[in-house]
């Protein structure tokens, strides 16, 4: 018996030392980029580099901000993320009701025709006719180009959710309205979208992640203007730019600029990214 | 003009309102595109002035004069299948031992799903300071541990930085497949396992007999999305390697976007590069078309 819960008490340790393992592994990456980000450029470029900056120069923040044009950048990704977020809770919960409770002639084939998008979905392949597409409402030199195709062209993920969620909601709720005199658009004013706080949380924080990570869609669409670059975009264009090297320290407070407010959303709402990034996987 | 009062008011009507602005702009952005690239595929473009009508000279120079193309593509693979050959073991591994019943393992699952949520961008940038040549963390690291005397350069040659690649491309994907397996293990009922225990059934054995079979079908789908995420691999590629050294760890789609854009002193060729994109996209379809027709096994233990 004793052996036994020995043996136990040894393989459950083993458990919690691999697991230990690759914590360390997840986070390091991102404890050395916030450290590195308080590091003179000189110490990040010599040898004998530590973890631990020998003296933590906030300047590098200060200077990322005011005269590398981070604050410009942090605007941006926050215009973006705002309107695409706004545009995939409208556009999900619109959807998701009309191809709930709507009865019309067609409604499965056109569902299925989105959702095919799936497997037509080319990524970068495809950047440059959407460019011109937008060059053609003269909208491929604005952040608003990105937020038209990323709100207009369908996020399959939160369709699925979207529908699902909306269909487990009583239709007797809606019955009900209906006899009142409420049309079909008033039910989903009036009634569905209150009901979908769960859902517009799920919805908003992964259109959130995507607008907030995006790099080549925005990239592309301010390749010409960098006053109008998100965070990601910015960070790389330095990266890119002959600038690289003397600038590694504020290249790195520019990468925990766009770092933390992601960090911070996800420890606070873990459970929605989890459940939403995976609701997909289930359908698909 | 009552009529049409009672046409707005009616149920379908405002249905097919409210999704049709949604179907207009899933066209414009998923189909006209695809459209697009048929239609330049066949013509000489270089982006202004008029397109000629070249027929299939550039899929010509595809297969004959582009070898630099095949090597992106079979670096794709390459790298798609070596990473996934690391992250799907791993990622199951890590779910088995999350499904256990202990103490604190939700610690670990909202902690090692973390790197899921940093952009692939930000996480090129990060690896290719950790791998720096000469002073990065991880030279140091290797150095303080008494591995290596003198610094690695992990970008010079081609298979280091694939290695490197491949390394930045698992820590950022093991976590989401992590977290989908260890969904499908949840999904199973905890009597099977009570009853393979009166059997006598254990450890790899249980793994094997009952805990692999059970998972196939939702293990089929996750291989697949893990498949063609890592096949459309860009940003990390680009804001990592960027093609280097030499263009030798250039991937398919960081290829035909500088062929787009005219990027790393590429012209700027949309015919070309939309025949390119063509292949590659018939490509990414075969490889599916395969993968599901070679795994329908698995989709039938759901039944």
């Amino acid at each position: 018996m004793s052996m036994g819960k020995l043996k136990r008490i040894l393989r459950n340790s083993a458990v919690y030392i691999f697991l230990s393992a690759f914590f360390v592994i997840s986070f390091f990456p991102v404890f050395f980029t916030f450290m590195s980000s308080f590091k003179s450029n000189m110490e990040i470029l010599t040898t004998g580099n530590r973890l631990i900056p020998k003296a933590f120069v906030v300047e590098n923040y200060i200077k990322a901000w005011k005269m590398a044009d981070f604050s410009i950048y942090t605007k941006n990704s926050v215009f973006l993320a705002v309107f695409c977020v706004l545009g995939a809770v409208m556009s999900s919960t619109i959807c998701g009701y009309a191809f709930s409770r709507g009865k019309f002639k067609g409604k499965e084939i056109v569902f299925y025709f989105m959702v095919s998008s799936m497997f037509v979905s080319l990524g970068t392949l495809t950047l440059y006719p959407l460019l011109m597409e937008m060059k053609a409402v003269h909208l491929n030199k604005s952040l608003w180009g990105v937020i038209i195709i990323r709100v207009f062209g369908m996020n399959v993920t939160n369709l699925f959710i979207a529908r699902g969620y909306i269909t487990s909601i009583p239709s007797e709720i809606d019955e009900a309205a209906k006899i009142d005199g409420c049309s079909f658009v008033g039910i989903y004013r009036r009634i569905i979208f209150p009901l979908c706080k769960p859902l517009i949380a799920t919805v908003a924080i992964l259109a959130f992640r995507s607008a907030w990570n995006d790099y080549m869609l925005p990239m592309v669409f301010t390749m010409t203007d960098t006053k109008r670059m998100p965070l990601v975009v910015g960070v790389m264009h330095l990266k890119s730019s002959g600038a690289a090297a003397s600038a590694w320290n504020l290249m790195l407070a520019g990468t925990v600029i766009s770092l933390v407010p992601m960090i911070v959303i996800y420890i606070a709402f873990n459970r929605f990214f989890i459940s939403g990034m995976t609701a997909g996987a289930v359908k698909g | 003009m009552k009529r049409k009062k009672s046409l707005i008011k009616s149920d379908n009507f405002q249905a097919i309102m409210m999704i049709l602005p949604f179907l207009i702009g899933f066209i414009l952005f998923s189909y006209v595109p695809i459209i697009y690239i048929l239609r330049y595929a066949f013509t000489d473009y270089a982006g202004f002035g008029k397109a000629t009508f070249t027929g299939l000279a550039n899929f010509v120079r595809v297969f004959q004069r582009d070898p630099d193309f095949w090597q992106s593509l079979v670096n794709t693979v390459v790298l798609s299948a070596g990473k996934l050959a690391v992250e799907i073991p791993l990622a199951l591994l890590l779910a088995i031992l999350l499904n256990k019943k202990l103490r604190g393992l939700s610690f670990f699952r909202v902690t090692l799903f973390m790197p899921t949520i940093i952009s692939a961008a930000i996480i090129g940038l990060i690896f290719s300071l950790l791998f720096s040549p000469f002073q990065g963390m991880i030279n140091e690291i290797l150095k303080s541990i008494g591995l290596i005397t003198k610094p690695i350069n992990f970008f010079d040659t081609k298979w280091k930085a694939m290695l490197i690649l491949g390394i930045a491309s698992v820590w950022q994907n093991y976590g989401i497949n992590m977290i989908f397996f260890l969904m499908a293990l949840q999904s199973i009922p905890q009597e099977i396992y009570d009853c393979a225990s009166i059997d006598g059934a254990t450890g790899i054995r249980r793994f094997f007999k009952i805990t692999l079979p059970m998972i196939a079908p939702i293990f089929q789908s996750i291989l697949l999305m893990a498949i063609v995420g890592s096949l459309k691999v860009c940003d990390l590629v680009i804001s990592l390697t960027n093609g280097q050294p030499g263009g030798t760890t250039e991937v398919a789609m960081t290829y035909i976007y500088k062929s787009f854009f005219g990027k790393s002193g590429r012209n700027i060729e949309i015919g070309y590069a939309s025949a390119m994109a063509l292949i590659t996209a018939i490509f990414l379809a075969l490889v599916t078309f395969v993968y599901l027709k070679a795994t329908k096994k698995l989709k039938e233990y759901e039944a």
